[in-house]
């Protein structure tokens, strides 16, 4: 489809400044997903306006936050799971290459993996939740154009939920991909559940109970944003969970 | 790339290993742009302060949403700040109160802070470069503007709001838009 240049930068320069609605903020999504991508032109526009949105908030005063804000911020981080990522990957030793076969993954993933403390820390967690009774691997379908795996593990009385997947696009341009867990068709934003693949891989660990709910959802969604609903534009993926086992 | 901004992709990179002390270096450096920016949007010390907790939280769960590839760091975690104070104003439906206040950048006598705040000489003269390029604006862009950024205003609330057409309010957005990105990004 041809595409008129000078209305998608109006959309653009509407969407980074969070001023669009109604069918503009549609199509914007749209041209977001199928064209800003793939053309050099908007890929330019966007990144310049997305930088200008950026600074326009130094145009405002600058204040002190109370002394309150950094405490609670501190207490946030404590709980946070890097902590305990951090805390608990001294273990993993070799173990890393024992990841092969967990659906589809290979060891050129373990390899790639081992680049951070972290991300391997996760990958042995998502391991040894696996060998609990009851856990089992859940392959997200891609909704998108491009077939991607991302799989999710849980189990009963875990309180965990780990989704790794490799060679996972990009989101578009402003956007990062978020989790939701749903129960009877209605979906809820798992907190912490928003991510950006790096080099096409992600690994995650959530501090949720999906014996709960019986499907998982991840969507595009604008960085920055809390949105109640997902958005279902862009790329997506969708499982229905396993029902939960009885103790 | 500038130093500072290196710095904040070194401080970035050390937050992605679950570096708590590079964290706090982050927020000592940005914890004033972005309360700042959450009060004004907001236009109340808790809203703001809920903003600017959850905007940290966020970066440091998930420091992987900025990717160093698509611009300064400074870019991404205002316009972080900036979406969740929109959002949150939205949800708490205040926005037309705040229309005299989003239109207008300064603030009266004894009201600015910014000599109260401790802030990286880099961030005071790009804040300089920025009041700069809005001033350069014709009045009726920089409205627009203004209106959608730190009064949270949709165009279609912009153009109520004005008594205007909505294609106009697009029109002078992306005209104030492409003004501010040369004015600003010249040297790229």
């Amino acid at each position: 489809m041809a595409e008129d240049h000078d209305r998608i930068e109006e959309l653009l320069a509407g969407y980074v400044l969070l001023g669009l609605s109604g069918e503009d903020a549609v199509e914007a999504d749209r041209l977001l997903s199928e064209h800003v991508p793939s053309c050099p032109r908007c890929r330019d526009a966007m990144a310049g306006f997305q930088a200008v949105a950026g600074d326009l908030a130094l145009a405002v005063s600058p204040a002190q936050p109370p002394d309150l804000v950094l405490p609670r911020i501190r207490r946030g981080v404590a709980e946070s799971p890097v902590r305990r990522r951090r805390a608990s990957l001294v273990a993993v030793a070799a173990g890393v290459a024992a990841i092969v076969g967990l659906a589809g993954l290979t060891v050129q993933l373990g390899d790639r993996v081992s680049r951070t403390e972290q991300q391997r820390g996760r990958l042995l967690a998502a391991m040894e939740a696996l060998q609990q009774p009851g856990t089992s691997p859940v392959s997200l379908e891609s909704q998108g154009q491009t077939a991607t795996g991302l799989v999710e593990v849980s189990g009963p009385g875990l309180q965990r939920m780990y989704v790794i997947g490799r060679d996972v696009p990009m989101p578009s341009p402003g956007r990062v991909y978020q989790l939701w867990l749903g129960t009877n068709g209605t979906f809820v934003r798992v907190e912490d559940g928003g991510f950006v693949p790096e080099d096409g891989l992600v690994l995650l660990e959530l501090t949720v109970d999906t014996g709960r709910y019986d499907e998982i959802l991840v969507t595009e969604e604008r960085i920055g944003d809390a949105p109640a609903n997902p958005s279902h534009l862009g790329h997506t993926w969708h499982a229905f969970l396993a029902q939960p086992q009885a103790a | 790339m500038q130093g500072d901004d290196r710095l904040d992709l070194e401080l970035h990179r050390r937050v992605s290993m679950g570096d708590g002390q590079a964290f706090e270096g982050l927020y000592r450096r940005y914890a004033p742009a972005a309360y700042g920016l959450a009060l004004r949007v907001t236009g109340q010390d808790s809203l703001a302060q809920e903003v600017v907790h959850d905007a940290f939280l966020a970066l440091w769960r998930a420091p992987e949403a900025y990717d160093p590839g698509r611009g300064p760091f400074r870019s991404f975690f205002l316009s972080l700040v900036h979406h969740r104070a929109v959002d949150t104003v939205r949800r708490e439906e205040r926005l037309r109160k705040r229309a005299e206040r989003a239109s207008n950048l300064e603030r009266g006598p004894g009201e600015d802070v910014a000599e109260e705040v401790v802030e990286d000489a880099y961030l005071s003269t790009r804040r300089k470069e920025v009041r700069e390029a809005l001033q350069t604006l014709p009045p009726e862009q920089r409205t627009v503007i203004e209106l959608a950024y730190f009064g949270g205003y949709t165009q279609a609330m912009i153009a109520e709001e004005l008594g205007i057409p909505v294609g106009t309010v697009k029109t002078r957005t992306l005209a104030a838009m492409r003004k501010l990105r040369r004015a600003l990004y010249r040297e790229d």
